[in-house]
């Protein structure tokens, strides 16, 4: 009866665990600037980012961010239980769609970690022999919040000193409207080049649906050939997201991109891209969303214009509460679950 | 103005009808200003027939269509809407042309004095300055914006001095003592605004013109 249950379990988390990285690909913007500057047909464009997301999303899924999210966040000798991977995705799922409806734009990985804490802290205080200060490997865990933190901060710089140098060296040296519009001809190709880049990282960097794969490979539930499938499956899933879903918010912020210079996408696109590519080889789950949004404001100060710090200041205190109220609402659930007996 | 056939005008590029249209509405502007300098030596047989050629002349009209054919096949990135704008902002000074022909050929004014003439005359001049000017300003775009920014600084300078002469014009218009026709007065007031509305428009051109300069053109 118990191994039933826990087989169904685990057949559901897998096929959470590929619809999330469905919705992963659904909510991936990066292919904005590219749709916008109208390099390429929209279906091919959609084509080219979804491959380049799952390809990514499955190369480095043997280790990396799935292996953080799935294995090393934990402790000495811990693994999760199912349950424990089932409230990790209901409440970072739930507490995503209560933000998406308030319209708080809140980061799916902070909310992640958020609830791989709580459900960790509830699961040490309630089962025997396990102490709270060695449930988690902390060095791990400060090394991930310590990113979130320096990896925006690390984009705006970026992307400040990226475009001083180009338009020092190039871009200031442009004299007319036809110039202008002939070197941007060109930067429209790199953009392509940069984007496909950007979306392999961000497929790598996505450790939501991979984590909880890796988590039931680390627990015995999966072999590995079975839990590579599965990414192969994640992989193909946010290719499909892209595809079917994610035309609406593309076609959307690229027709608010239809004048915006390729040469400034491909800078935000470039910079965004190496912080993915730095965090993912260095296992670090990072807000991808986060990072974008900092290399534009690197861009708006390198260009001189003014930024929305009110507008700014209120998304950072959505983004620092999210953690907390994660962990606590998966701790809640984890708790509810206890009641009932499943662990 | 040299007839360009259709098949010549396909042939042009998006600068160069951008061009030839400045050039056509320019050439129609500088012979409204002719024309008003005729109404003030009383030549009306001259004056007539400039304001009729600005009137009817329509060349301008295939040029416009060749060149809405060609931007909206064009596969110019992040310029285009800003190119098709400044191609209707043209296209306004020909209306605003054509609108002050057809009301100053309603009547046939005498001029009050040596004086109002003279000053009349004086701020033709500078229409003719900053009609020119623009379409210099115009033509630089595509290859220095950095010097139609330059220019259109000149004509935002020269509409503030014909903004001054306008003031003095209307006061004399207002402080004759004979008593004028209202006709005369009406025309009189309405030419110099007309004259004003086209300075305007140019003034507000050169600024959209600074506008497009200061979007385009990265400083280091």
């Amino acid at each position: 009866m118990v191994s039933d249950l826990t087989s169904i379990l685990v057949i559901v988390l897998i096929i959470l665990a590929i619809s999330l990285a469905f919705a992963i690909g659904a909510n991936d913007e990066t292919l904005s600037s590219l749709v916008g500057a109208g390099v390429i047909k929209f279906k091919v464009a959609l084509l080219i980012g979804g491959v380049a997301v799952g390809a990514g999303m499955f190369s480095f899924s043997f280790a990396f961010v799935a292996k953080t999210v799935g294995a090393d966040l934990l402790g000495e000798g811990l693994t999760y239980t199912s349950f424990m991977l089932l409230t990790v995705l209901i409440s970072s799922i739930i507490w995503l769609v209560v933000g998406s409806f308030a319209g708080i734009p809140l980061s799916s990985t902070h909310s992640l970690i958020g609830s791989i804490v709580g459900v960790v802290i509830v699961y040490s205080f309630l089962q025997g022999g396990v102490n709270p200060e060695t449930a988690f490997n902390w060095v791990k865990l400060g090394n991930v919040v310590l990113s979130w933190f320096i990896s925006p901060v690390f984009g705006l710089i970026i992307t400040f000193v990226l475009f001083k140098i180009i338009a020092k060296t190039y871009l200031s040296k442009l004299k007319g409207l036809n110039q202008i519009e002939n070197s941007e001809k060109i930067f429209k190709w790199l953009l392509l080049i940069t984007v496909i880049f950007a979306e392999i990282w961000v497929g790598a960097n996505s450790g939501e649906a991979l984590g909880i794969l890796y988590g039931l490979l680390d627990n015995g539930s999966l072999n590995m050939g079975q839990y590579l499938f599965y990414a192969f499956l994640c992989g193909i899933s946010s290719c499909i997201g892209i595809y079917i879903a994610a035309r609406y918010v593309i076609r959307n912020l690229a027709s608010q991109m239809i004048d915006s210079r390729p040469s400034e996408g491909l800078i935000i696109q470039l910079s965004t891209a190496l912080i993915l590519m730095v965090a993912t080889l260095l296992s670090l789950p990072i807000s991808h969303s986060h990072v974008i949004v900092f290399c534009i404001i690197g861009m708006g100060l390198a260009q001189k214009k003014e930024v929305d710090y009110k507008g700014l200041g209120k998304m950072g205190i959505y983004w620092v509460l999210t953690f907390p109220i994660a962990a606590a609402f998966a701790g809640f659930i984890y708790f509810g679950f206890n009641l009932f007996g499943l662990t | 103005m040299k007839e360009i056939s259709e098949k010549e005008l396909k042939k042009l590029s998006i600068d160069e009808l951008t061009h030839l249209f400045v050039d056509n509405i320019n050439e129609q502007n500088l012979k409204l200003i002719e024309g008003i300098e005729f109404l003030v030596e009383e030549d009306f047989d001259n004056f007539t027939q400039n304001l009729n050629y600005v009137i009817e002349t329509n060349t301008e009209v295939r040029i416009k269509k060749a060149f809405e054919s060609k931007i909206f096949k064009s596969k110019l990135m992040f310029s285009k809407a800003d190119r098709l704008k400044l191609f209707n902002k043209i296209n306004d000074i020909k209306n605003i042309g054509e609108f002050s022909a057809n009301k100053m050929l309603l009547y046939r004014v005498v001029f009050p004095d040596e004086d109002f003439k003279l000053q009349i005359l004086n701020i033709l001049k500078s229409l003719k300055l900053i009609s020119n000017q623009l379409t210099d300003a115009i033509k630089f775009i595509g290859s220095d914006l950095t010097k139609a920014h330059d220019i259109c600084e000149n004509i935002k300078e020269e509409r503030r001095r014909m903004r001054k002469e306008e003031w003095q014009l209307l006061n004399r218009l207002y402080n004759y003592d004979m008593d004028y026709l209202s006709r005369t007065f009406l025309y009189l007031k309405e030419l110099i605004e007309g004259v004003m509305m086209m300075a305007d428009h140019i003034k507000s051109f050169s600024e959209y013109i600074q506008f497009l300069t200061t979007k385009y053109l990265i400083f280091d």
